[in-house]
């Protein structure tokens, strides 16, 4: 087994990932042996056991697979609530949850969507941990 | 190799209470040991299931609850796995049994959910999905299984309003569970009418907030014997971790439970049809439907008639009856302990026990039990009558 040399620079490792995903780019882990894509990218593939993985840049575009709104919110993110939430299949097969900038009642399985990226807003890096402060935050939008 | 069985079971009254966990645990310890000798003289190793420390800021609760039941210098320890505590605890006390190593482990679970009120409890639970994703997009456990919950009722013919009567049969058993948090019936339109908690889940598909401790004595037969105890039989044990994020698993193939029944199946030496009572997870109504088809007792697309009788079921379904106690949703859902309730229910069910509850004939149990949303990590555990075998 190798990977002795994963540092936070790599995509395999989160500050890796968000600091790509900072730039706009998203990133997934593909498992050479099986083809699973793995989001965010990861050192094995959990569907073979791999760790033959490489990293590629993923479609944001995507579908909804399922849906809800979140009306009784963690204490951080009470200010928000209700707050439409879906699981996503993008178009290069990983799956992604994440915040759909739209109402719950106007959403439907199967509605396209594109992940869009923020800096953190002032809430969301006061709710963040340390390492987490400058991590962008992603965001379905109906297309 | 030695038979692992259990040999007592005691509880703390759940819900609400006034009394902080080592406390409830030391009321679910006094009844388990009732007509036993004191811990000290029994008890060879202890495992606590407990979810969170954000409740009462304490961590080390198997070196706590060993002092509080009179033991010192035993191994001890906390056994984390969300809502699965529980159960991984009688897993770990299962094969110190059979492999010999101790004849007699006491697991335990304690909960004290209600110190922090309904966001405290929310943010708690909520640290056991994917934190990098997940939870900085604000999921909850609500909102985590009404994404399988809205993607079942997408993929089959079920209604909220069987999802409704989920609830609604649970109620019913509970009613006749003189331990039950919630022992009331409840009609459909009581639960189609509470208040939007992760559309399309209510508040009253939800199991409750509340405190709760149980402990379960595992020994070999051979020591409950000499201790003239009623024993039910550990016969199977399984358990399956799967993917933390929601996100990249099956939502509606329930695998990992899958995999932990048919390996405490196997072990067993029976298949799905030989199981007359379950208790399953149901922290959510969706979760019944959803496990009914995951260990084999109603084919997939039909778990949502897990309320009907079984002359009412679809072909293929077993006779099983599952949450004879109420299940999660009204028996109660104190986390690190529920695993061990479920055990308490099948020990009470097949030593004749269960009252007004029992199920007419039941000798073999499963039990299933998750923490994270649905199969992060499942446990599972057949239990069967001394007779049995
Ligand atoms: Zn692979």
């Amino acid at each position: 087994m190798t990977d002795g040399d994963l540092d936070a620079t790599d995509p395999r490792t989160l500050p890796g990932f968000f600091d790509a995903l900072a730039d706009g780019e998203l990133l997934g882990g593909v498992c050479a042996d099986c083809g699973q894509v793995l989001l965010p990218p990861r050192p094995a593939c959990y569907a073979c056991g791999s760790r033959a993985v490489d990293v590629e840049p993923q479609s944001r575009k995507g579908d909804v697979f399922s849906y809800t709104a979140v009306h009784t919110p963690p204490p951080a993110f009470a200010a928000d609530a209700p707050y439409t939430v879906a699981v996503v299949e993008l178009a290069d097969g990983g799956r992604l949850l994440g915040r759909v900038a739209a109402d719950y009642a106007d959403v439907a399985i199967g509605d396209p969507v594109e992940l869009t990226v923020h800096e953190p807003t002032a809430a969301e890096r006061e709710v963040a941990l340390d390492y987490e402060t400058d991590w962008p935050v992603h965001v379905f939008e109906p297309r | 190799m030695p038979e692992p069985v259990i040999a007592s079971v005691g509880a703390s009254p759940l819900g609400r209470t006034d009394l902080p966990g080592r406390d409830l645990f030391s009321v679910a310890l006094a009844e388990a040991f009732d007509e036993l000798p004191d811990p000290a003289d029994l008890v060879e190793a202890v495992y606590v299931g407990n979810q969170s420390e954000s409740y009462e800021h304490q961590i080390m609760y198997g070196t706590l609850l060993a002092e509080w039941a009179g033991l010192r210098h035993v191994p001890a320890e906390r056994v984390e796995g969300c809502a699965a505590a529980g159960a991984l605890a009688l897993r770990h006390a299962v094969k110190d049994v059979r492999n010999g190593e101790h004849e007699a482990v006491l697991a335990c679970g304690v909960e004290k959910m209600t110190s922090a009120g309904t966001s405290g409890a929310t943010d708690a639970l909520s640290a056991a999905f994917d934190r990098a994703i997940e939870q900085r997009s604000g999921i909850t456990a609500p909102s985590q299984y009404a994404l399988l919950a809205k993607r079942y009722l997408h993929e089959t013919d079920a209604t909220e309003h069987d999802l409704a009567e989920i609830a609604v049969k649970n109620h019913a058993n509970a009613a006749r569970n003189p331990r039950a948090q919630f022992p009331k019936e409840i009609d459909v339109a009581t639960v189609l009418e509470s208040d939007p908690i992760a559309p399309p889940l209510k508040l009253f598909d939800c199991a409750p907030v509340g405190d709760g401790a149980a402990a379960v004595l595992v020994t070999t037969a051979e020591l409950a014997a000499d201790l003239d105890r009623p024993q039910v039989r550990v016969a199977g044990s399984g358990a399956s971790a799967n993917n933390i994020a929601v996100a990249e698993r099956d939502m509606t193939d329930i695998a990992g439970a899958r995999i932990a029944a048919e390996t405490a199946y196997e072990e067993a030496g029976i298949d799905a049809a030989a199981v007359d009572i379950a208790e399953v997870h149901d922290a959510f109504t969706v979760c019944e439907a959803l496990l009914a088809e995951a260990v084999g007792f109603a084919p997939a697309g039909t778990g949502y008639q897990s309320y009907q009788t079984p002359a009412e079921r679809a072909d293929g379904w077993t006779d099983v009856q599952l949450s004879p106690s109420g299940g999660l949703k009204a028996r109660g859902h104190p986390i690190g302990a529920t695993g061990l309730l479920q055990a308490l229910e099948a020990y009470e069910q097949l030593t004749g026990a269960a009252g007004d509850r029992a199920v007419e004939g039941a000798e073999t149990a499963l039990l299933l039990n998750e923490g994270g949303v649905a199969d992060a990590v499942t446990v599972g555990h057949v239990l069967t009558t001394a007779e049995a075998r």
